[in-house]
């Protein structure tokens, strides 16, 4: 009655129509300066609420079912609540990627009339210190914690979304514990990209080979031991530690490009959010066309084993691992995923 | 009473309409569908891709207990009520396992 879609590394059982959910910046300003950000770096061309309501539309009637806003900070888009509209009654649902620095009580209960289904808000510690020193805001873990509480009373689910990095990879059961006693639905562990001020900074974060394993390892048996709390990390490279919700259930390789695209806050499209290959703009350009032929998308669905992806067993599964990660550091994302332990 | 399924309200679910139409035509010819792909699912990086009974189960399961979901079913379908019923829990098992449905 159902079956796992092999989604590239071969053929697919069908392409499907459209991508489901695309993550769309906003905006590139933020009140933060964290360590890791892709976007800081990024100009500050914004589409204005007109451009936006028409792109949304248009995305919706191709297929799409989702939308995720991030950035940037959304909220410091003062037209927001009229974008999140605009999304919901085009009948997307709609989510974003918060800080939580902005979210008091009266802005979560004006989220929900907006049509926020669900807001994710980062938190990369469960130790308050160590959040505001790597958020750059003083306060911040306080007021983070606060918004999640504002978003679940005004009837929005949230998540944690945490950056997995130097800092927090060894905590994952304080993570958990966490995101539990703050009452999110979901705790989304993200794994480091090498992409904007992430790669700058990327001998004092990221972590090693080794210690991916370790932190992996250690995130899957919680995952399976059913700690009470969804627990979502979809980095393909998992695939070579053949455990269950690991290998087997998780879409093959990266779903970027798969089923999901970036739009950038100019409008610019992108596989995702760390690769920086504009593939087109929302604005001018047909996305239906693009997602059915764009070479860079087409190269994305079929990528070619290299180096010691070659010969590796798990390659059905991991297809190479990280796309963006490969290619930020290699310049190829052909190339084993840099974060790989397999010898 | 009995438990009801509660959809995840997280999953994202879409029929692909080319799919769906062309596994009807070879339904009408007579064809098995049950290997065609007709809507698919996603969530947390999984995803799911169903044949049109999985679809209409799908479409019906929220808020109904297993007993209503199957006579229903049933009503609509041309099986055999013992395969149906074997088929429609090895199927809310498996989403369950994916934690795309619940019980209340
Ligand atoms: S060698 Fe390549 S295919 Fe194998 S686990 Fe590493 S990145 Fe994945």
């Amino acid at each position: 009655m159902s079956e796992e879609v092999k989604v590239g590394g071969g053929a697919p059982a069908w392409i499907i129509k459209a991508p489901l959910t695309i993550n769309w910046a906003l905006n590139n300003s933020c009140n933060f300066k964290c360590k890791h950000c892709y976007s800081r770096v990024d100009g500050n061309d914004e589409l204005d609420l007109e451009s936006l309501c028409a792109a949304m539309a248009k995305v919706a009637d191709m297929g799409v079912l989702a939308v995720n806003f991030g950035g940037g900070e959304p909220l410091l888009r003062s037209d927001l609540k009229e974008v999140a509209a605009c999304a919901a009654q085009s009948g997307l649902q709609v989510s974003m990627n918060s800080n939580g620095y902005l979210i008091d009580r009266e802005t979560a209960v004006a989220l929900k009339t907006a049509g926020f289904a669900k807001i994710g808000i980062s938190i990369d510690s469960h130790v308050s210190e160590r959040h505001d020193s790597f958020r750059g805001v003083p306060g911040s873990h306080e007021r983070a914690c606060a918004a999640l509480g504002h978003l679940a009373d005004a009837g929005i689910r949230t998540s944690i979304s945490t950056v997995i990095c130097k800092i927090n990879h060894m905590d994952v059961d304080d993570l958990i514990s966490f995101a539990r006693v703050h009452g999110a639905q979901q705790i989304n562990f993200h794994n480091f990209k090498c992409s904007g001020l992430g790669m700058a900074n990327r001998d004092e974060l990221d972590l090693s080979p080794q210690e991916w394993r370790v932190f992996y390892r250690k995130a899957l048996a919680a995952k399976e031991n059913g700690a009470g709390i969804d627990i979502s990390f979809d980095d393909p490279i998992i695939a070579s530690l053949g455990l269950k919700g690991g290998a087997g259930s998780i879409v093959k390789g990266s779903v970027c490009g798969k089923l999901s695209l970036n739009i950038k806050s100019n409008g610019d499209i992108t596989p995702c959010g760390f690769i920086p290959i504009v593939i087109g703009n929302i604005v001018r350009d047909d996305l239906a066309v693009i997602w059915r032929e764009s070479q860079v998308l087409d190269r994305l669905r079929h990528k070619e084993p290299t180096g010691k992806c070659a010969s590796c067993s798990s390659y059905d599964e991991c297809l190479g691992g990280c796309s963006a990660r490969a290619l930020a550091v290699t310049g190829d994302f052909n190339n084993p995923d840099p974060h790989c332990w397999e010898e | 009473m009995a438990a009801r399924i509660m959809r995840n309200p997280d999953v994202l679910w879409r029929e692909e309409d080319d799919a769906r139409d062309e596994a009807q035509a070879a339904l009408e010819q007579g064809d098995d569908v049950s290997e065609v792909g007709t809507s698919l699912l996603f969530a947390n990086g999984q995803m799911v891709v169903l044949n049109l009974l999985g679809t209409e189960i799908w479409k019906r399961c929220d808020k109904k207990s297993v007993a209503e979901l199957t006579a229903e079913l049933l009503a609509e379908f041309d099986v055999e009520e013992a395969i149906l019923r074997e088929d429609v829990s090895g199927f809310l098992a498996e989403l369950a396992e994916k934690g795309f449905i619940a019980y209340e």
